[in-house]
């Protein structure tokens, strides 16, 4: 269908078309998204959801809509590379699908959010895109909502445990290319579930922009864990949602790892609903260049007896620059909240730059809420510690900082997740001047 | 709860307390001589310097820095919607009687006198200081200084006489550590500023006792707006010391100060502050300090009254070895937010700060951390340190905490720490059962929370601290 | 003149019963000890005779010297009389050692009356020396960063300093060593006296070698269920708790 089209018009000026088929209520929020979008005036240097941020990084204006898929894929499918044997496999190249594979039970609803919409449209419309984004970001989300066409549902009904991991491979493909993905995922009582998206460009000097959005439910005493791998090429820019709703007795874990990107701004709301709900968020991002990544998370206490905890690590080379600003928020009468949030950075170089901005609002009183930020680089005692060792100065630093991030993978608790997570990491490390680490 | 204090306080102890409580809620009528009256335009601010007989380059820098004021927006974007409350057109921006400050007692006049007497100013400073400055709405009803000081040098004026008397150690300094458009309040306290001290400790003097100045509002919908510039020459050490209080008026008041301390090479200042204003005063206060080479500014700050206090003490580390330190408490019951932190600029190498900040939230009260850490490019061996916990008493009470640190570079070290809790159950329930009323419980558990900070104090103010964090517990439980 | 406990039953905010009926006197002059497994009980009846919040009493009365304490709140409790040794006791952060104790016994004064800092200090630097207690404790935070024997030996010395009719000492002896249960022993038999009553409650015979009993009480499933004199420690501990449940069968 996109093949045909002539991609000149940029993604801000040409009103979406929501393909015919859909159902209405769909062709109606994208409308009215659209009409957000033009309302919702852009981030200025007062707001304080910006404050730091290069602003400059949000005209999205050269972005095209609607770039053509490349006629041969065949070295994006080959490269496409997850986990071993993963339970369901989906390839998407510039929102199109173009290679699927599943051994999921047949309970289990896991198909592309096109096909979701025309399948099962009443599941969709109960859970897609219901909270209210309040981390910056709502005009693009609103651009999103307006221009998704694509992505993955998943829907997996009560005390269904999905074996293994579902995979999404979300491609960019052609000059000034900018996708929309979405990935929805809702778990029943006493389900179980993984999914991991990977973002990757099919080539390493073409623009592009992701505005990708995760909506995760899960249900009463439910395990969802989801992960993303941001790894594009340095010429993307990204901006990623996410909203977690976790009710009563579930855990909900949302992992992000960042290597890519020119320029990627995170954005993660977890809900705590129920009692005894619990959520892990958790992030590795490795700057380097002129790579920045700015991440806001919110970690909200709705119902009393909730936990969450959140680590994010950075490791800065070159002249990379990171932001931190996280909030963990206890509503009244959300009392025995459990509340963590740590920042740590480790500065690889002297021209890097970092912001942390950990922050609490508590309106409960009987809480266990901390925060802590740090910022240093590694000390000349464990790399003397090293060598002593008899390890060259280089790999000390390398097997260092390599080992800052893989306290945050470990916590992934699967050994193939944790595998693959770390096969691009390294990717990474090998990619950065002088080795890196 | 059946908290009953007769049972376990004794009836001195009730009424100390008793006095306490209301010590600072008692007015006498207005005389003034001089009265800008209400509303802020350019007119108001040539009164102010007519009044003052300000030099020329004084009414140059007050006219600018009404223009700045005016088109300043209020901070709402990241700050309480309660500025909107205040109502700038009904303030009072300049009263006073038109008398000199006197040095001595005697000649204060007699209910200005009477005033000072009940808060205990000359009796604390026959113990304990080394000089007073009483500032009674606009100006300074009173101000002296130990004889042998002036011997030494030591300058402790008010900032009207500051700037006249003493210009050439004065401007180069005046406006230079928060210059007028550092934020609206600034711009407005340097368009209308009266009163406050000018203090210069010539080099290498270190005082032995504190200075201390106390600013007391008597008028209703009056603005407090005093000035203060405290300059350590190379070598030298003071503690500076201010308290305030105001009656209780049915319309809120405004104080907003601007305090700027240079400790050149070597210097040492401490400033201590316990804030007391009754719960109608809009406290928004902008303090900051450089610190030159191997100098050291200290931030002691104690937060207990007002309805809003926005305050965020800060030091400049300009000189390498510099350092700077925040300690902070804060109290806020209901009907109260206090909003402070601490801001630390790092702009040398090898500088160092230190911020500890503890507060209590009590009933429906509100307090906040803001903090900014801010380590530039191509220095090394920085340092911070942050700390910042806080006490939730009641369901109803909350807390806010907003740090932002930027680091540039690797060769420094920041650690930022933050925690919430409660006084536990098991906690009370111990004390309790050693006999100890809820009440006193709560005390002595609060008390202990802020015990390592309340000992930064000098023990006179630690003693009256602590009275009226009891004070204040007293209605918490139940 | 006695601690009167009868037919007491508590139960937890849950709904869950702990306590199914205890009756026990402890007349001033006796010391009397409870034993029993794990969960059966025993805490949880220190902590109701104190007056804790977690607990709900449903029926039975716990006077001390004939006046009914149930409706006394935790603190009009302590200063009645009634001493708790905690197991596990909090820790007061900021507040040092000296000033808590100060304000428990400021608190036992009446209205006006200060109490006397050279006297008190005498008195406290007295039963340090017998709990063989450095003197920099008395500027440290209660419990904060003691050991587990330290903790014990404050809640001793805390219980000399304030002198109260009734003495409930919740596993004591748990966490000590050797050396430290005889100095906690010495500080209570230092308080044995006749117009003083204590309850022991144990888990083993061991702390009994040290305090000698007049009473010994097992309880088991919120229950008192056996009564008898110091021999039947002795027995308990030759032959374990099992046998414990012969007597609930029978």
């Amino acid at each position: 269908m996109s093949a045909t089209l002539e991609p000149t018009a940029s993604i801000l000026d040409l009103a979406p078309e929501t393909a015919p088929d859909l159902p209405a209520w769909f062709a109606e929020r994208q409308r009215a998204a659209w009409q957000r979008f033009l309302e919702t005036p852009a981030p200025t240097r007062r707001d304080e959801t910006w404050r730091f941020s290069n602003l400059k990084q949000l005209d999205f204006s050269s972005y095209l809509a609607d770039v053509p898929v490349p006629e041969d894929t065949g070295s994006i499918i080959e490269t496409s590379v997850g986990v071993e044997s993963p339970a369901a496999k989906y390839i998407f190249v510039n929102e199109t699908l173009i290679e699927i594979d599943s051994k999921l039970p047949e309970n289990v609803i896991c198909l592309p959010l096109a096909e979701a919409l025309l399948l099962h449209p009443d599941l969709v419309e109960k859970t897609f895109m219901l909270q209210d984004t309040r981390l910056g970001s709502a005009k693009w989300a609103a651009l999103h909502e307006a221009r998704v066409s694509n992505g993955l549902f998943v829907h997996v009904p009560d005390g269904v445990e999905v074996e293994g991991t579902i995979e999404v491979f979300h491609w960019l493909a052609g000059d000034r290319a900018a996708i929309f993905p979405h990935t929805l995922i809702v778990t029943g009582a006493q389900s179980k579930v993984r999914v991991i998206d990977y973002f990757q460009s099919a080539e390493s000097e073409q623009e592009g922009l992701c505005i990708a959005f995760n909506d995760l439910c899960a249900g009463p005493g439910s395990k969802l864990d989801y992960l993303a791998i941001q790894a594009f090429n340095e010429k993307t820019r990204v901006i990623q949602i996410n909203e977690t709703g976790v009710a009563k007795e579930a855990s909900a874990t949302g992992f992000i790892l960042n290597t890519g990107a020119a320029w990627a701004r995170n954005e993660a709301m977890s809900r705590l609903t129920g009692e005894g709900s619990r959520s892990d968020m958790l992030s590795v991002s490795v700057p380097a260049r002129e790579q920045e990544f700015d991440q806001r998370t919110f970690q909200h206490h709705v119902s009393p007896g909730a936990t969450s905890d959140l680590l994010y690590k950075n490791s800065l080379y070159d002249r990379a620059r990171t932001i931190f600003s996280g909030l963990i928020f206890v509503d009244e009468g959300a009392h025995r909240t459990d509340a963590y949030q740590t920042c740590r950075n480790l500065f690889m170089s002297e021209d890097a730059e970092a912001h942390s901005m950990p922050g609490l609002e508590i309106n409960a009183d009987d809480v266990k809420c901390s925060h802590g930020s740090t910022s240093a680089q590694i000390s000349e005692e464990e790399i003397f510690y090293l060598r002593a060792r008899g390890i060259d100065p280089h790999r000390a630093r390398q097997l260092i900082a390599r080992g800052f991030s893989v306290e945050v993978i470990e916590r992934l608790g699967d050994e193939k997740v944790e595998e693959t997570v770390l096969r691009f990491l390294d990717d990474k490390f090998s990619r950065i001047a002088g080795g890196g680490a | 709860m059946s908290y009953d204090s007769s049972t376990t306080i004794d009836q001195e102890t009730q009424t100390a307390i008793d006095i306490d409580r209301s010590k600072g809620d008692f007015k006498f009528p207005e005389r003034h001589k001089y009265d800008a009256g209400r509303g802020l335009t350019e007119r108001t601010v040539d009164y102010i310097s007519d009044v003052k007989q300000d030099p020329e380059w004084v009414r140059e820098f007050r006219q600018k820095a009404l223009k700045v004021f005016l088109e300043k927006p209020m901070p709402t974007n990241w700050a309480t919607k309660d500025l909107e409350n205040i109502d700038f057109d009904n303030i009072r921006y300049y009263l006073s009687d038109g008398e000199k400050p006197k040095r001595s007692w005697d000649e204060v006049p007699e209910e200005v006198l009477k005033t000072f007497d009940r808060l205990g100013i000359p009796e604390q400073e026959r113990a304990f200081l080394a000089g007073v400055e009483a500032q009674y709405d606009s100006e300074a009803a009173y101000s002296n200084m130990k004889e042998e000081l002036t011997q030494q040098g030591v300058i402790f004026v008010n900032s009207t006489e500051g700037l006249k008397e003493y210009e050439e150690v004065f401007r180069p300094w005046f406006g230079k550590v928060i210059p007028t458009g550092d934020n609206k309040f600034s711009a407005l306290n340097s368009a209308v500023f009266s009163g406050g001290s000018f203090i210069y400790i010539p080099k290498g003097v270190k005082l032995k006792q504190p200075l201390q100045a106390y600013f007391r509002i008597n008028s209703e919908s009056f603005g407090q707006f005093e000035r203060t510039l405290i300059i350590a020459d190379e070598g030298a050490e003071v503690m500076y010391m201010e308290g305030c209080t105001a009656p209780k008026f049915e319309t809120s008041t405004l104080h907003s100060a601007v305090v700027e301390l240079v400790a050149l090479k070597g210097a040492k200042i401490q400033y201590v502050t316990v804030q007391n204003w009754s719960s109608n005063v809009y406290n928004l206060v902008t303090k900051r300090g450089l610190a030159m080479e191997d100098a050291e500014v200290r931030w002691i700050d104690c937060n207990i009254g007002s309805r809003l206090t926005m305050k965020y003490p800060g030091v400049i580390m300009k000189g390498e070895r510099a350092r700077g330190e925040v300690i902070s408490i804060a109290l806020a019951n209901s009907g109260q937010h206090q909003d402070t932190g601490a801001k630390m600029i790092h702009a040398a190498n090898h500088t160092t700060s230190n911020v500890v900040s503890k507060s209590i939230s009590v009933g429906e009260g509100r307090s906040t951390y803001r903090g900014q850490v801010h380590i530039p490019k191509h220095l090394k061996g920085c340092k911070n340190n942050t700390e910042c916990d806080a006490l939730l008493i009641n369901t109803k009470s909350r807390t806010d905490t907003y740090p932002a640190i930027t680091v540039k570079g690797n060769q420094h070290a920041t650690q930022h720490e933050a925690s919430v809790s409660q006084v536990s159950e098991e906690m009370l329930f111990y004390m309790q059962q050693r006999g100890i009323d809820e009440g006193h419980a709560m005390s002595l558990a609060v008390n202990g929370f802020i015990n390592d900070l309340v000992r930064e104090f000098p023990m006179e103010y630690s003693v009256e601290l602590k009275r009226l964090i009891d004070l204040e517990m007293e209605g918490s439980v139940g | 003149m006695s601690l009167v406990i009868t037919d007491l039953h508590a139960q937890l905010e849950d709904g869950t019963e702990i306590l199914k009926g205890v009756t026990l006197e402890i007349p001033a002059g006796e010391v009397h000890a409870i034993m029993g497994p794990n969960g059966s009980g025993k805490s949880t009846l220190s902590k109701v005779i104190s007056g804790h919040e977690g607990y709900e009493v449903t029926a039975g009365s716990v006077t001390l010297d004939g006046e009914d304490i149930l409706e006394m709140s935790i603190d009009e409790r302590s200063r009645a009389g009634v001493f708790l040794a905690f197991q596990y006791p909090a820790e007061v952060p900021g507040v040092s050692n000296a000033n808590f104790i100060r304000a428990a016994l400021q608190a036992r004064l009446p209205k006006g009356q200060e109490l006397d800092a050279v006297a008190y200090y005498k008195s406290l630097y007295e039963k340090m020396d017998l709990l063989e207690m450095d003197r920099k404790f008395t500027a440290r935070a209660v419990n904060e960063g003691f050991s587990g024997g330290e903790k014990k030996r404050n809640e001793i010395l805390q219980m000399l300093m304030l002198e109260p009719k009734y003495c409930i000492l919740d596993e004591t002896d748990s966490g000590l060593d050797i050396d430290a249960l005889k100095i906690v022993a010495k500080g209570v038999n230092a308080m044995r006296s006749t117009d003083r009553g204590m309850l022991l409650i144990t888990h083993y015979q061991r702390l009994l070698d040290y305090i000698k009993p007049d009473v010994v009480h097992v309880m088991s499933a919120g229950r008192i269920v056996k009564t008898g004199g110091p021999e039947l420690a002795l027995e308990l501990e030759e032959k374990g708790y099992d046998f414990l449940k012969e007597l609930t069968v029978a």
